[in-house]
């Protein structure tokens, strides 16, 4: 909201963005007049197919789109449906027919507006609105999904991907909040930036999306309906795996799909943020094929997700809307494990699909995350002093000790990146937050579980890391309050979290944060600040509270992360509570490689500025985030940290990462705004 | 004054064209659109309307003839040029076209014939008449024609 509060006030409809599509010579020369009448920055284009090309090559370039209906080359309602499937902007549309059966089809396709020719100026006057109302409602579901989205928005800004960030930053970019936010963001951003490039891509998933495949795969062997844990166990024939983790993943997975098939219905909604969609749109090729697989998920979107996963842009538009409504429902379900689970789940696939895609393999790797540690160490420091808030410098020792817990536990970080990745979505990790925070309560029970709350929803791909992390943060606040409030805490930090990484929410979340989360807030910088707080909770909260309400969760989380983390763990996790979480992580080892995944894109966002999410964290930044992250300082530190810590799972993450980024630059767009917000808390941390 | 007298014969020719129903509201929005970066806008704009609709008027008519029960591209193809003349308030022109659209609806090509007809007189009637208007606008200058507009 906080684009909407700046655009706004004074200059923000100035300068819009506004692409206009007509076959008809004269009603373009009118309407472009008429938008440069209004201040707003015209674009016109006879030909729908070359508009499709124009929005393709540069997400980033508009703001809000007004198409004909009736044109040659292609039908608007198709264009429009491109558009929502591709990338996440407003479209209206207009057409001297003004038959309800029409104009219904346009609002059933998705349109934010139709107009009826000729268009008047009193009506272009007000189509600001749509911008801002898409972004608001982004926001929202930002701030539901998860904090990850926020955190890789704000990071991202620099990074200014492909995808998401494409989309969301063109929204943005008109509106000067969005660019302060974008000049935050960018000392990010650029400190990542470096990093991010060679780390994100191919660390992030591999690993996950490699698991992820083998269980998707062997679920389409057994067909949706027939398959059982037990038989998928072993026509995946993992080491380390069990049941319980394939059981988890695949009700995850379940719900998943169903997410999507409801999504897909309400495709149409402007909500998806563009950082989403680039994520989903990584995530997404491994969802979506499973969906395809499933039959449930519609042609259009298996066809938008497998371009994004192929890593087209134009397709992330759907995915965010996806994602978002994952966060959401993590966020809802986010108190209770499973829900979230299966929230992030949805939206991790998406992300974690990318990150699967690329880097996964590397991420397994993660060795390379091992070096992080000795980064996080600083980051550690770098937490603290952001975090300075706590004060905590011990408490950010015990954090990151956490956080190298989590990251010596690779296989806890993985199985919780997996769930992240399962729980990708960015909503799912903020349940999964919770729950991988239980894990890393495990680890440092209750700070785990405050911290991810906040962090879940920014971080979700690296959620278990993150959720460590944001335990801490929750400790800040209420560390018991967590355990019984986890789901409380989770989706306060969540909400907040998101609130942050949505330039809306981040507002909001401000106030929050302050308490717990300011921290986990800054997102990228939260991971900073989760990471201090983390670190603080876990020393404060520690188990206790951890287990206690994550319990459940937690073992869900751990489960997960248990499959992975185990190996991985030891030695991370080693220092303390990880152990248990260990356990816990090890059985959700298939979520884990979902996890991986979405925690990527989220760590991306997330990891590189919330060590908590270390695993996400790890994830991105190992790569990046290692040569990053002492840039940054805070919020890079803890990228850096994250990613050390976390390297065993973010190997995983790396490649996450890089979707990380897009998320944060979307974010950014989006979120740009936010991320000044953020970075205000960051400073204040 | 000369000048006066044209004034006065532009704001009379406008109204006129008003009056008969021959242009709406649109009309003058796009007149109040000119200003000192576009200050022959609206001729600009009309003229590129009428090229445009000759084109589509001669798509129409081969149409009719070639695809006689082709209701769906008919419609499609005045739909065009109805959006495109309400776009610069050509208002019976526009509503010739929904006279014809609703005749496509009704699968009556006699009434699509007719009501061509009808509408390619509109446009030979409003070109006539705008470029009348436009000539006398250009004869009271720029400057005078910008206040003039503006009023």
């Amino acid at each position: 909201m906080a684009p909407v509060d700046d655009g706004g006030g004074g200059e923000f409809p100035v300068g819009m963005k506004v692409l206009v599509v007509d076959d008809d010579p004269t009603c373009l020369a009118v309407l472009k007049r008429m938008l440069l009448e209004c201040r707003y920055d015209a674009t016109t284009c006879s030909q729908a197919t070359r508009a499709l090309t124009m929005l393709r090559e540069n997400r980033r370039g508009y703001d809000v789109i007004i198409s004909d209906v009736h044109m040659p080359d292609m039908d608007g309602f198709r264009l429009l449906e491109l558009v929502g499937l591709e990338m996440d902007l407003p479209v209206i549309m207009m057409s001297a027919d003004s038959r309800t059966d029409i104009v219904m089809k346009g609002i059933k396709h998705g349109a934010c507006d139709y107009l009826i020719k000729p268009v008047r100026m009193e009506e272009l006057k007000n189509i600001w609105q749509h911008v801002v109302r898409k972004k608001f409602n982004e926001s929202k579901e930002h701030e539901h999904s998860g904090s990850l989205d926020d955190t890789d928005r704000t990071r991202p800004a620099n990074n200014d991907n492909e995808y998401a960030s494409s989309a969301n930053d063109g929204a943005d970019g008109s509106w000067k909040s969005q660019k302060k936010k974008r000049d935050k963001d960018e000392d990010d951003g650029e400190l990542e930036s470096g990093d991010p490039s060679s780390t994100s891509k191919k660390p992030r998933v591999v690993w996950s999306v490699e698991l992820h495949q083998q269980f998707v795969n062997a679920v389409n062997h057994l067909g949706i309906d027939k398959a059982v844990p037990k038989k998928i166990l072993e026509l995946m024939n993992v080491p380390g795996l069990t049941r319980e983790n394939v059981a988890s993943h695949l009700q995850k997975f379940r719900l998943y799909l169903k997410r999507i098939a409801q999504h897909h219905a309400g495709i149409a909604n402007p909500f998806c943020p563009p950082a989403s969609n680039a994520k989903v749109g990584s995530l997404g090729g491994l969802d979506f094929q499973a969906l395809a697989a499933s039959g449930q998920i519609p042609p259009q979107a298996l066809a938008a997700l497998q371009d994004e996963l192929l890593g087209r842009p134009t397709n992330s538009l759907v995915l965010p809307g996806r994602d978002q409504s994952s966060l959401r429902l993590a966020a809802v379900k986010g108190n209770k494990p499973h829900g979230e689970r299966e929230i992030a789940f949805g939206q991790p696939i998406y992300k974690c699909q990318n990150n699967a895609y690329g880097a996964f393999p590397q991420s397994s790797p993660t060795v390379g995350g091992m070096p992080s540690f000795s980064a996080w160490p600083n980051n550690k420091l770098g937490m603290a002093d952001s975090t300075g808030t706590l004060g905590s410098m011990s408490n950010s020792q015990n954090s990151n000790i956490v956080l190298h817990e989590l990251q010596q536990q690779p296989d806890a970080m993985l199985s919780g990146t997996i769930h992240s990745l399962d729980v990708k979505p960015s909503g799912i990790v903020p349940s999964q937050s919770l729950n991988t925070f239980s894990t890393s309560e495990g680890l440092s029970p209750n700070q785990n579980t405050l911290m991810i709350p906040t962090q879940s929803s920014g971080f979700l791909a690296a959620m278990p890391p993150s959720m460590k992390h944001e335990p801490v943060l929750a400790t800040s606040q209420p560390s018991s309050s967590l355990l019984g409030g986890i789901d409380l805490v989770n989706q306060a930090s969540t909400s907040q979290s998101l609130m942050s990484t949505h330039g809306g929410l981040v507002n909001r979340n401000p106030n929050v944060i302050p308490s717990q989360g300011i921290s986990t807030f800054q997102t990228t910088n939260n991971p900073y600040l989760v990471n201090p707080n983390s670190m603080g909770v876990g020393s404060k909260q520690q188990t206790g509270v951890l287990k206690t309400e994550n319990s459940d969760t937690l073992s869900h989380s751990y489960g997960y992360l248990g499959g992975n983390t185990p190996p991985m763990d030891s030695c991370l996790l080693s220092s303390q509570s990880k152990n248990t979480q260990f356990g816990l992580l090890g059985q959700d080892d298939i979520t884990g490689s979902w996890s991986p995944l979405p925690n990527i894109d989220s760590f991306g966002n997330t990891v590189g500025l919330s060590h908590p999410g270390s695993g996400s964290s790890s994830f991105q930044s190992s790569n990046v985030a290692l040569g990053k992250l002492p840039d940054q300082g805070r919020g890079k530190n803890h990228g850096f940290v994250g990613k050390g810590t976390c390297i065993p799972s973010r190997f995983a993450v790396d490649e996450i990462e890089s979707p990380p980024n897009n998320l944060s630059h979307s974010i950014g767009s989006s979120g740009d705004i936010m991320s000044p917000d953020i970075f205000g808390f960051s400073g204040q941390m | 004054m000369e000048y006066s007298n044209l004034r006065r014969q532009i704001v009379f020719m406008k109204k006129n064209l008003f009056d008969q129903g021959y242009l709406d509201e649109q009309f003058n929005q796009l007149e109040d659109l000119e200003d000192e970066s576009s200050p022959n806008f609206l001729e600009e704009v009309v003229a590129l309307f009428f090229k445009d609709s000759s084109r589509l008027l001669t798509n129409i008519e081969q149409a009719t003839d070639k695809y006689p029960q082709d209701f769906y591209k008919l419609d499609s193809l005045v739909q065009q040029l109805k959006g495109s003349g309400s776009s610069i308030g050509a208002l019976r022109m526009k509503n010739e076209c929904s006279v014809f659209k609703a005749n496509c609806n009704d699968r009556n090509l006699e009434g699509c014939r007719r009501s061509l007809q009808k509408i390619k007189r509109e446009h030979a009637t409003l070109k006539q008449k705008l470029e009348s208007y436009f000539q006398l606008l250009r004869q009271v200058g720029p400057r005078d024609y910008a206040v003039s507009s503006r009023k």
